[in-house]
């Protein structure tokens, strides 16, 4: 475990340094995400203003605040780029360098990622939840944050990063097929955003269309530990929810990895 | 026709110690670095001449190049080709010039070859009579015909460098800059190119400015040559100047019977040569002796060496070009110590 | 000027050509843009289910104006969209190089480089939604509304493609320079909505700082009231205008810091 721990960390530090390299992206990254909240911010506040409740199916304002801004967030620390990478790669052929080290191909991504997503954490979603939290005990006056809640997020956010990772991963090899990666990506970032819950709160939807969303992994990619940290769901959903991000983690698993064979063969074919 | 005066180009850059730490130092605190490309670089090219332009790796040609070109605005100093300075007058500057970039390609990359010209002679208002008469000659000179209706991204890199080169040509310009030309191409391409740039030289009077690691491109192509390193003039002057001043360098080359055990040091310890004037290089009995024939007659040498030791087999000769300049990159070296 | 129209019609012609050797590409590009507009469309109907109106708008009137705003991104979109490749690679990998020993306008010359067809989905969304909401929004239609309206939309596209050249230009400074023009043209999304939802701070930022307001809200207010045509449609042509000859030397300053790549 030790060894290969350490065989995976230098690419982890890498993407750590190709992060702060690129610094005046990220924090384009992380405004861009900000700016988008501040819109939905007003509109919902809108949409609140003329319901005149207060309530809006079962969600405050101060619910919506903070759905707002944990979902989102949450969206970009399990955000992976896997696919475009991947695709680059593909494309320009330099897959095959990476295919002669020896490690396993996934994990080497996975890692160069994962310092990535360590980034995210510290500098974003943790500042934002306590952001929100002080947010909220201004509005209501008392402090509603719950250690226990944080800490099933961060497991249910690791599940929906896993998740993630291998759904882009299959995303990736469509760079096989198809050159205009960057349609590709706008149409897989707007069904994710949508599926996921992200745009709009899952719970809004029609009942039925709800039912298969919350079913289907999307939902297990941002909605399930946003939910889990509102405290939306009780103890036996919670154990629901996570289950089904492993069920999902373990068949997304298996598929990558059969896509990822017939790439293979398919790059053989192509002399690479 | 090409007047360059006291170049000076400065790039910033950020620096960044190593690893982890360096990066988050770089993060919130990046130190720039002022890098000098170019520190102070002239010459002049009259009209019809193929100048080459030479240094070793990072002297700064490119970045000579690029200013001559109007790519990159001199830090200080002024260039002056055909009456304008590049960077004041671009468009009516860039219609008297033609660049090839040896590393990149101006193509169209998806499209049939063709098409690309015929974006180019638009861009360029190359009138209809005038384009089918330059297509025939830039047909003629680079054989373009063969590939000339299939996609940029299926030629070979010698028909894409030819495809460059007439590129470039299809408006007459009177001054061609290529960037190393020749880069990657075997022989017979790279024959194939020096000829065509020899002929639309001679049938053109185009001016040509050339860079380039290939020093057989300097002797069959060049007037004269213009050296630099480390961004500042080296050697400015005509091949066979170059030869008369720098080339008393002589090589002796001779085996040694068997028998006889010399070594280097013997050999040395009886010559007063020091430094670059005596080189040697042994490869068990073979020797490769490049000495100063000015400190050292080549008959002395000879009749030292045969003294010495018993030899099967020896022979003198003229240091080549490629051995001269070498030489004068490695005084560069050696003077910056 | 003849030959401007001239050589942007030949360029056009060998993106098309090149468009038709992978037309499965041009596929996945419309009809990735078609679905994103279309979530964003079920968007506006899921919270519509539940209040009758948004900010006195009503639900027609929130569509028209959602669909108003698409037809100047779409425009510049279709027309300008290599500008984003000068700010996240063409500048930083020494590409821009090319467009220098040309003897055409550099910025001419890279927009007229790239015709994203991939727009056609804002634009079919845009079009759609101003003939699906038109006439049941009470729109205030007179010849006067109806021309200025139309006069002021390639303004309006002008204020997206003004905004994209003065991020995409940071790069000649910082040779990469994409996240910003993602983050400045992300802003849009504050087009789509009436801006008096915004707060004060907000209003006048998306107004006078960022005007994105101009390319959906007020141009859209006009025609839906047929008031304040000064600053509705004047400001639009305005504020372009002035934010276009503000890019274009950010631009050309740009251009002289240039640094190439390599050696």
């Amino acid at each position: 475990m030790n060894k290969i721990i350490k065989s995976y960390v230098p690419f982890m530090k890498a993407g750590i340094q190709s992060l702060i390299i690129y610094r005046m992206n990220f924090l384009g990254f992380v405004i861009g995400g900000l700016i988008y909240c501040f819109v939905m911010f007003y509109l919902w506040k809108g949409v609140f203003d003329s319901n005149g409740e207060g309530m809006f199916l079962g969600f405050s304002m101060t619910d919506m605040v903070i759905y707002l801004f944990l979902s989102n967030t949450t969206g970009q620390l399990t955000f992976s780029s896997v696919s475009n990478q991947i695709g680059e790669e593909i494309r320009d052929g330099s897959i095959s360098m990476r295919l002669l080290k020896p490690v396993n191909t996934d994990l080497s991504y996975m890692f160069a990622e994962l310092g990535e997503v360590l980034m995210k954490l510290v500098v974003l979603v943790l500042p934002i939840i306590l952001g929100l939290e002080i947010y909220r005990f201004c509005i209501t006056g008392t402090v509603m944050f719950n250690v226990v809640n944080l800490l099933l997020y961060l497991l249910s956010a690791v599940l929906a990063y896993i998740i993630s990772f291998r759904v882009n991963l299959c995303f990736g090899f469509i760079a096989f097929y198809v050159k205009n990666l960057w349609g590709i990506g706008i149409l897989k970032n707007s069904i994710i955003g949508f599926l996921s819950g992200s745009l709009i709160p899952l719970a809004f939807m029609p009942d039925g269309l709800r039912m298969c969303l919350e079913y289907m992994p999307f939902a297990s990619m941002g909605y399930t530990p946003v939910m889990i940290y509102m405290g939306k769901y009780g103890t036996n959903e919670i154990l629901f929810r996570l289950g089904l991000q492993v069920v999902w983690a373990i068949l997304l698993y298996g598929l990558s990895k059969l896509i990822w064979f017939g790439a293979i063969k398919k790059l053989c074919v192509q002399g690479g | 026709m090409i007047y360059a005066e006291h170049l000076r180009k400065e790039f910033k850059k950020t620096i960044k110690d190593p690893g982890l730490k360096g990066s988050f130092k770089a993060l919130f605190n990046p130190k720039k670095e002022i890098v000098v490309a170019a520190q102070d670089i002239s010459f002049h090219v009259p009209e019809g001449e193929i100048l080459g332009f030479i240094g070793p790796n990072g002297a700064g040609k490119s970045t000579v190049i690029k200013m001559l070109t109007g790519i990159l605005t001199p830090t200080r100093g002024e260039c002056r080709i055909n009456g304008k300075i590049p960077q004041n007058d671009r468009k009516n500057y860039v219609k008297e010039i033609g660049a090839v970039f040896g590393q990149r390609t101006q193509l169209w990359w998806d499209l049939p070859l063709q098409e690309t010209y015929l974006v180019l002679k638009e861009i360029y208002e190359v009138d209809d009579a005038k384009f089918k008469k330059r297509m025939s000659f830039l047909n003629e000179v680079l054989e373009l015909e063969k590939f000339i209706k299939s996609p940029v991204r299926t030629l070979s890199l010698g028909q894409r460098m030819r495809a460059d080169i007439a590129a470039s040509m299809l408006h007459s310009p009177k001054v061609l800059f290529l960037d190393e030309p020749t880069i990657g191409l075997d022989v017979v391409v790279k024959d194939n190119i020096r000829q065509a740039i020899m002929k639309i030289n001679k049938e053109e009077k185009t001016t040509v400015v050339l860079t380039t690691h290939d020093i057989s491109d300097i002797e069959l192509l060049c007037d004269r040559i213009v050296m630099i390193d480390k961004g500042r003039n080296v050697y400015d002057g005509s091949l066979h100047e170059l030869r008369e001043n720098f080339g008393q360098t002589r090589e002796l080359v001779f085996e040694t019977d068997t028998s006889a055990n010399l070594t280097e040091e013997q050999f040395r310890n009886g010559l007063k040569l020091t430094g670059n004037d005596l080189v040697i290089e042994r490869e068990k009995n073979n020797f490769k002796v490049r000495f100063n024939s000015t400190k050292m007659p080549v008959s002395e040498m000879l009749s030292y060496t045969l003294s010495l030791t018993k030899v099967k087999d020896i022979s003198v000769k003229d240091a080549d070009i490629e051995e001269i300049i070498r030489n004068l990159y490695r005084q560069g070296e050696t003077s910056d110590e | 000027m003849r030959r401007i129209w001239k050589i942007y019609k030949l360029l056009a012609a060998q993106n098309l050509k090149r468009l038709m050797e992978y037309r499965a590409d041009f596929l996945t590009g419309a009809v990735s843009f078609l679905i994103d507009q279309a979530i964003g469309i079920a968007f506006i109907f899921i919270i519509f289910s539940q209040i009758p109106q948004l900010a006195g708008f009503t639900f027609e009137q929130i569509l028209f104006i959602y669909g108003f705003s698409q037809i100047p991104k779409g425009m510049d979109h279709l027309l300008t969209d290599n500008l984003w490749c000068v700010g996240y690679f063409i500048v930083r990998k020494g590409d821009f190089d090319k467009y220098l020993i040309r003897p055409i306008n550099p910025l001419f010359h890279v927009i007229a480089e790239t015709f994203q067809v991939d727009a056609i989905g804002e634009l079919v969304v845009g079009i759609g939604l101003l003939i699906y909401a038109t006439p049941n929004a009470g729109l205030h239609i007179t010849v006067w509304t109806v021309l200025l309206s139309i006069v002021a939309v390639p303004f309006a596209a002008l204020i997206y493609t003004s905004l994209k050249i003065m991020t995409s230009a940071l790069a000649f400074w910082m040779k990469s320079s994409g996240f910003i023009i993602q983050m400045v043209y992300g802003m849009n999304e504050f087009s789509k909505y009436p801006t008096t939802i915004y707060s004060f701070p907000v209003r006048i930022f998306v107004t006078y700082i960022i005007p994105f307001a101009f390319t959906g809200y007020y141009l859209s207010l006009y025609i839906l009231t047929g008031n304040d045509p000064w600053f509705n449609i004047g400001g639009v042509i305005l504020i372009s205008s002035i934010l276009f000859v503000i890019s274009v030397l950010i631009w050309n300053k740009g251009i002289s810091a240039y640094e190439s790549a390599g050696a």
